[in-house]
C-alpha cells in the first residue's frame, strides 16, 4: 500500500485513500480523483448527500474497472453538489469546496471537488459527470481542460442516475492530451449500459497532434451577448483569433434557441430527477428518518425530508409538478418537441461548420453565497446545457485570465461538436493548447 | 394549436399536493418558501410556451440509439448480503420496516 499525501484545504475530497498498487498499465502515471457520484468498491460512494452518507457500493462503475485494469491510482472520492445538482459546488452536504484561484469564491459545479482536484494539482485528472454543464463549468472556473463526451460515449453503468438521457461521464485534466490518454481507456461501448454507443470509437490519442485542415469554425451571434463579463468577451474574441491564424475559417451562425435552453433544461432535467430519485425511500439503502411514523407514506416522506438538501427537495417538486396530470403537455411534453428543435438547430449550424465556438461561460467565479436565488445559479449554464439536450461533444480549455476582480480568475473557451467527434474535437481544442500558454497558468499557490 | 400555459399561480395547496406525490414531508415555512422560489423560476420557464411546436414531434432521447438489451442468459448477481449491506434496518435476511398494517376501527 502506498500513502499518498494529499494536503486539501479546499475541501476537494469526501475520501482520500490509500492507494494499492496498480497492477501495470498505460495509465501507471495517472493518479486519478473519482466525483462522489460515481460507484466505488473502495470506500464510500454519497453523492454529496446525508441520504448516502456511509453507502458503500456493492459494484465498481465500469470506467472504475476500465481505469484499474489499465492501472490508474485511484485516490479518492470529490465533493460534489447534491446529487450533481447545482453550479457552484455549494449544496454538498460535506461542506462547500473553494477555487483555489480565490478561495472566497465558487469553483462552479456540481463536479467542483475534480475541477479543484485537478486545479491544485492533487491529482493529474479526474473523473466527473456532465448533465448540462458540470464538467465544463468548473473545469472553465478553475483553469483545466473539462470534456463532455457524445451521449453513450463512456458507460453510465454505475453513475449515480440524475436525468438519464442527459448524464455524461468525461475528464478533468491539466491539458487535451491527458484527456485524450483517460478516453482511450475509458469510452467504448458496454454492455451494461443499455444506451452505450455500440460502434467502434477512433483512438482519441492517435491524430491528436495533426492539426484539423479546413477547418470552419463557427461562432453564434447569441455567444457575443453583452450579458458576458468584458473580460470574457475579450478572451473569446482572441480565441477567434487565434483560430484564424491558423488558417480556419471564422463562419458567423445563428443558434437562437440558446435562450430557451435553461427552460427546457430545467424542466426535462428535473422531471428525470423526481422519477430516478424516487427510489430512495429509506427502505433498501439510504438514510431513514427515527422518529415515529403512522405509515409507510410518512416514513418515505420524513426520511425523504431529512436525507435530501433544499436544492435536491426542490427540483423532484418542480418534476413532479412538470410531470403531473394537467401540466404533463404544457411543460414537459413541450419541452420535448423543443428538444428536437434544439437538436435540429445544430443540426443546421454544422453543416456550415466543424465546431461552434463560445463562452463556457457567461461570468467568471463568483462569490461563495453570492447567488441563493436559485434561477441565478441555473442561468450559469445557459452555454453548456443545450450540449447535453442535443447529447453532442463539449470541451472547456482555458483561454485567459480575468483582472476584472482584483484577483486573476480563469476564463473557459467552449467548443461544441457534432455527435461522435469527439476525438476530432479534441484535435481542434489541442491546435488551441499548441498555439498558447493558458493551461500552463496556476493560481499563485501552485506557481513552480 | 399552442399549449396555453396553465397559468401557473401557485398556491398553498398546490405545493402541499406536489409534496405530497413526490413524498416530501414539509412544514408551513418550508411550503411558503417553495411556492416563492417555484414561482420565480416558472416565470422563466413559461418562456418556453411562446415558442411555436405545433408541428414539432417531441423527442425524449438525444441520440438515435436503439435500446439493445442482452440475451435472456442468467448471469451473475448480487448475493443476498451484498442486497441488504447497505439497509437501515435488517431482521434475519429481510428488510426490517416498522409495522405497516392497522388494526380495522
Amino acid at each position: 500500500m502506498t500513502t499518498l499525501s494529499i494536503q486539501d484545504s479546499y475541501n476537494a475530497f469526501h475520501e482520500v485513500w490509500d492507494a494499492s498498487q496498480p497492477s501495470n498499465g498505460p495509465l501507471n502515471d495517472f493518479t486519478i480523483g473519482v466525483k462522489d457520484n460515481i460507484a466505488t468498491k473502495h470506500g464510500t460512494t454519497t453523492c454529496g448527500s446525508k441520504m448516502l452518507e456511509g453507502y458503500k457500493s456493492p459494484f465498481n462503475a465500469t470506467v472504475i474497472e476500465r481505469l484499474q485494469d489499465a492501472g490508474a491510482v485511484l485516490v479518492g472520492k470529490t465533493n460534489c453538489d447534491e446529487f450533481a445538482m447545482g453550479s457552484s459546488t455549494e449544496h454538498c452536504a460535506w461542506g462547500p469546496v473553494l477555487n483555489p484561484w480565490d478561495t472566497t469564491r465558487v469553483p462552479g459545479g456540481s463536479s467542483g471537488g475534480s475541477a479543484v482536484a485537478v486545479a491544485a494539482n492533487m491529482c493529474r485528472a479526474a473523473l466527473g459527470s456532465d448533465t448540462g454543464g458540470s464538467i465544463r463549468q468548473p473545469a472553465a472556473l478553475c483553469g483545466i481542460v473539462g470534456f463532455k463526451p457524445t451521449y453513450g460515449t463512456v458507460s453510465r453503468y454505475g453513475l449515480v442516475a440524475f436525468a438519464s438521457s442527459l448524464d455524461q461521464i468525461g475528464t478533468f485534466t491539466q491539458n487535451v492530451e491527458d484527456s485524450a490518454i483517460l478516453m482511450d481507456v475509458i469510452a467504448g461501448y458496454d454492455e451494461l449500459d443499455s444506451t452505450s454507443n455500440p460502434s467502434e470509437l477512433s483512438s482519441f490519442t492517435n491524430q491528436l497532434h495533426t492539426p484539423v485542415t479546413n477547418l470552419r469554425v463557427g461562432v453564434p451571434s447569441q455567444y457575443r451577448s453583452d450579458e458576458i463579463q468584458t473580460s470574457i468577451r475579450e478572451a473569446i474574441e482572441s480565441a477567434i483569433e487565434t483560430y484564424a491564424s491558423l488558417g480556419a475559417t471564422i463562419v458567423d451562425i445563428e443558434l437562437p434557441l440558446t435562450d430557451v435552453g435553461i427552460s427546457t433544461y430545467y424542466i426535462l432535467a428535473p422531471a428525470e430527477a423526481s422519477s430516478n430519485l424516487a427510489r430512495f425511500d429509506g427502505i433498501r439503502y439510504g438514510h431513514r428518518t427515527e422518529e415515529k411514523c403512522e405509515d409507510l407514506i410518512e416514513l418515505y416522506s420524513k426520511s425523504r425530508s431529512e436525507g435530501f438538501g433544499s436544492e435536491v427537495q426542490r427540483r423532484i417538486m418542480l418534476g413532479t409538478y412538470v410531470l403531473s396530470s394537467g401540466y404533463y403537455d404544457a411543460y414537459y411534453n413541450n419541452a420535448l418537441k423543443v428538444r428536437r428543435m434544439i437538436v435540429e438547430e445544430y443540426k443546421t449550424a454544422f453543416k456550415s461548420c466543424d465546431v461552434v465556438l463560445g463562452p463556457t461561460t457567461p461570468t467568471v467565479a463568483f462569490k461563495i453565497g453570492e447567488r441563493e436565488d436559485p434561477l441565478s445559479m441555473y442561468l450559469n449554464d445557459v452555454y453548456t446545457a443545450n450540449t447535453n439536450i442535443a447529447g453532442i461533444c463539449g470541451v472547456s480549455i482555458p483561454c485567459g485570465l480575468s483582472e476584472e476582480f482584483g484577483t486573476p480568475l480563469p476564463i473557459g473557451l467552449h467548443l461544441q461538436a457534432p455527435w461522435h467527434e469527439d476525438s476530432k474535437l479534441l484535435r481542434i481544442a489541442q491546435m488551441f493548447e499548441s498555439n498558447t500558454d493558458f493551461h500552463l497558468q496556476k493560481p499563485d499557490a501552485f506557481q513552480c | 394549436m399552442n399549449i396555453e400555459a396553465p397559468k401557473t399561480t401557485l398556491t398553498d395547496a398546490t405545493v402541499r399536493r406536489i409534496a405530497f406525490l413526490a413524498r416530501l414531508a414539509m412544514s408551513d415555512s418550508e411550503v411558503s418558501k417553495a411556492k416563492e422560489d417555484l414561482s420565480t423560476i416558472f416565470s422563466h420557464i413559461d418562456s418556453l410556451l411562446s415558442l411555436d411546436t405545433k408541428h414539432v414531434e417531441p423527442l425524449d432521447h438525444p441520440t438515435e440509439l436503439l435500446n439493445h438489451v442482452r440475451d435472456d442468459d442468467p448471469t451473475g448477481t448480487l448475493s443476498q448480503e451484498q442486497v441488504l449491506m447497505n439497509a437501515p434496518s435488517v431482521k434475519d435476511v429481510y428488510f426490517d420496516v416498522p409495522k405497516v398494517l392497522k388494526e380495522q376501527t
